[in-house]
């Protein structure tokens, strides 16, 4: 648990940081890593997120603060360590992620538009 | 003895020709099948342009015949299966119909088999094919998860008909996932008990000693009676034992000589009074010392998984949890409470765990699982629940188990267990929180309300806001599938029969944002996760709602449908209005992940992780699929922009009283 607590804050001590590391990373690489170690399978194709695992755009979180989280992962997301998904390659990753363009809201498409509960 | 029994050498030549007289009201069926009723003068005319299976004339059989014995027992033959003006002989299987007629059974779902071929022809013979009715199947499995969804929105049981051995293997996983999922069903299974009866090689391969001893780990009750009196009884008496909470499945050995004897005084058989259990009620003490515990609380929650067994059971939640304003997580085997109702929190179920402090279970198989979390990781668990929280169970957990199998799940340390039928329970409890609110209470629970409120319309808000996350992409987001779908059926008296064995596989999008506002709205899940289940649960379940007016819907997961996509043909074959979307994310997905999952920690890289989990090279093409079978269909859809029109088409066509088919590719969850 204290783990847990320590992984959490240090996400989000390094959220405030620029993500002038992201944009090192190589945006296309970045795709094709994402896809090839099966980040898309929980987080979806471009980050959107479903109920395996939370939207990842727009606005990624920083390499630094993606690496803690992944390498302790103290949940059901499975943890990836270095020998799996290097440094350079979460860089990629989350350059590609900042380059998903931002969704519609939700009031900009017809179907969800004014939704309520019991519509 | 009430029935006459023949010697095997005199049985064999009519049972010879009643093989043909079956194969008969099999091809009746196959080309009546556009009629939803068809009537007797129908199923004889068409089984007259059936030149290769109608039985022989009399006409016929006297031109072949030689000696005037021949042609003796030619008249004999024709009077036997009903097809002559002076129909008076009566089967074993026709009593057994008779049986089944009286408990208003409207369908035994099956794949035809010789081991109870004189119920197959009584079935749509004797019983001109109406209740109960033979639906064609492709498969044992399928006729067995057929049986499931058709009770789940009809609310009254089906049977399954089947060989007591090859066919019963095939069924097997299927009754097992109606066993989990508290759902009676009638398997018959079909045998040649007397060895001296057999015919040949393979009569004895489809023989058993004990046939339902293969599924009596997860059958609440079989048997196998050796005359037809005997028949009746048990066939009631488990028609009885599988509607009892705890409901559950059963299978009563149908003995093929049984069905083939001539009875010769009908009147000497009696067909015992169906007289339903009231179900069992939790004790009114601890009743009353629940009420207390839960008007006391400053943070109730109630968790439902079956509690709701009927739309009363909906009905009776709601008033307990508005009494009590007590958020509701609702686990949805069945549907316990409207998604738009406000105290309906399932959203936030973790959160809410943490909080309460009584926390009531109702019909929660795996209550263990909810209030502890485990960490997959280093396999240790710890509890989700604060400190001196109290813990409240009602179930019919405790009052009918098995050993082998371990669905009962782990046991569950709480403080107040009490076993009983929680439907039947809730009256008893709602009264005892309104004796036990004071003044006070009243007030306290009453300025939950608002909060309460508020955090639903929150919930909602956000799952709308992440529904447009993904909508544009391809594949298509199941948000944008889910959406997209309900978009078109909103104005239906519409219900999703299927969703697979987990609504989680399509990101639980129907209960973040459709107004599940009814209890047949939603019917849950294959709940012993044997893959399988969606298409023929979804085609048994459409069945019914078929006469009650009913929009059927079912969502597909790709690699549930290769398992038993031949249902589609029995939806087509038997004009079973349904529309089924394909999630087709091209994988078993959460395979996919948990493999992935197991590389990583083992530091060996997920490279590998698609092997065996994966559904491609070459992708399969579900629209062809269904076309093949008769149904319409389009697809593969990628482009999201073409889902809605494609959806609307579907919409239509199963409007006008078809299956219809639209294949999505999709994201993964």
């Amino acid at each position: 648990m204290k783990k847990k607590i320590l992984t959490t804050i240090a996400a989000f001590a390094c959220s405030f940081i620029s993500l002038a590391a992201a944009q090192d990373g190589d945006a296309e690489r970045g795709k094709n890593t994402y896809n090839r170690v099966g980040c898309y399978q929980c987080h979806g194709t471009d980050g959107q997120g479903n109920d395996a695992g939370p939207m990842l755009t727009p606005d990624p979180l920083p390499p630094e603060a993606v690496a803690n989280f992944i390498r302790f992962s103290p949940g059901r997301m499975p943890v990836y360590p270095e020998e799996v998904l290097s440094d350079s390659e979460i860089e990629d990753i989350v350059a590609y992620l900042a380059s998903v363009p931002p969704p519609p809201d939700a009031d900009d498409i017809d179907i969800l538009r004014g939704l309520e509960p019991g519509d | 003895m009430t029935s006459s029994s023949k010697t095997a050498e005199n049985t064999v030549g009519r049972r010879t020709f009643l093989k043909g007289a079956a194969v008969t009201g099999a091809a009746s069926t196959l080309s009546g099948a556009a009629t939803a009723s068809p009537s007797k003068r129908s199923l004889d005319t068409q089984a007259q342009g059936t030149t290769k299976a109608a039985p022989p004339t009399v006409d016929q059989m006297e031109l072949e015949a030689s000696t005037p014995q021949q042609l003796a027992e030619a008249n004999a033959e024709q009077v036997a299966v009903g097809l002559g003006p002076q129909q008076s002989t009566v089967f074993g299987s026709d009593f057994m119909i008779d049986v089944m007629k009286s408990l208003d059974l409207e369908y035994v779902f099956s794949n035809p088999g010789s081991s109870f071929l004189g119920l197959h022809e009584s079935i749509t013979v004797y019983g001109d094919n109406q209740k109960p009715e033979f639906i064609t199947c492709m498969h044992e499995e399928s006729a067995a998860a057929m049986c499931n969804g058709y009770y789940k929105a009809a609310l009254k049981p089906a049977a399954m008909m089947c060989h007591g051995t090859v066919g019963l293997q095939h069924a097997a996983m299927n009754i097992y996932n109606a066993w989990c999922d508290r759902v009676p069903m009638i398997a018959i299974l079909g045998n040649h008990a007397d060895a001296h009866a057999r015919l040949g090689a393979t009569t004895w391969r489809h023989s058993a000693q004990d046939p339902a001893s293969m599924v009596r780990d997860f059958t609440k009750w079989d048997d196998q009676p050796h005359s037809l009196q005997a028949f009746a009884n048990s066939f009631v008496r488990g028609w009885k034992i599988a509607t009892t909470p705890p409901m559950e499945p059963i299978a009563i050995v149908a003995d093929a000589e049984l069905q083939l004897m001539e009875v010769e005084d009908r009147s000497a058989l009696q067909i015992p009074r169906f007289t339903p259990s009231e179900p069992p009620q939790g004790e009114r003490g601890a009743v009353q010392e629940a009420a207390r515990m839960l008007v006391d609380a400053e943070e109730p929650l109630i968790i439902a998984d079956r509690a709701a067994r009927t739309p009363n059971g909906m009905k009776l939640l709601v008033e307990l949890a508005e009494l009590l304003n007590a958020p509701v997580v609702d686990i949805a085997s069945r549907q316990n409470i409207p998604t738009a109702h406000y105290l309906d929190h399932t959203r936030r179920s973790g959160q809410l765990i943490g909080r309460a402090d009584v926390i009531l279970g109702l019909e929660v198989t795996d209550f263990w699982g909810q209030v502890n979390f485990v960490n997959r990781e280093t396999m240790t668990s710890y509890p989700r629940t604060k400190d001196g929280a109290k813990l409240i169970t009602i179930d019919v957990n405790d009052l009918y188990l098995k050993s082998n199998y371990q669905d009962f799940q782990r046991y569950a340390p709480v403080d107040l267990s009490i076993s009983g039928d929680a439907e039947a329970t809730l009256p008893a409890l709602i009264d005892e929180v309104r004796n036990a609110v004071s003044r006070d209470r009243r007030r306290a629970i009453a300025a939950r309300e608002d909060g309460m409120r508020k955090i639903h319309r929150d919930l909602y808000e956000d799952s709308r806001q992440l529904a447009a996350q993904g909508w544009n992409s391809s594949p298509v987001s199941t948000g944008r599938m889910c959406m997209e779908l309900y978009d078109k059926i909103k104005n239906e008296d519409w219900a999703l029969v299927s969703v697979g064995a987990s609504e989680r596989f399509v990101s639980s999008w129907p209960h973040r944002l459709w107004n599940i506002d009814e209890h047949y709205r939603y019917l849950g899940i294959g709940a012993g996760g044997g893959v399988g289940y969606g298409l023929p649960a979804a085609v048994g379940a459409a069945l019914a709602n078929k006469k009650l007016g009913r929009f059927s819907v079912n969502i597909q997961c790709d690699g549930d449908f290769m398992y038993a996509n031949g249902a589609l043909w029995t939806a087509a074959h038997h004009r079973v209005p349904l529309l089924t979307v394909m999630h087709n994310n091209r994988a078993y997905a959460q395979e996919t992940m948990l493999v992935q999952g197991t590389a990583n920690r083992r530091k060996r890289g997920v490279d590998k992780a698609p092997i065996g989990t994966v559904i491609q090279d070459p992708n399969i093409n579900y629209a062809k699929l269904a076309e093949g079978m008769g149904v319409w269909s389009v697809g593969p859809i990628e482009d999201p922009n073409d889902l809605g029109p494609a959806l609307a088409e579907a919409v239509k066509v199963v409007k006008s009283g078809y299956p219809a088919l639209v294949d999505v590719v999709t994201q993964m969850r």
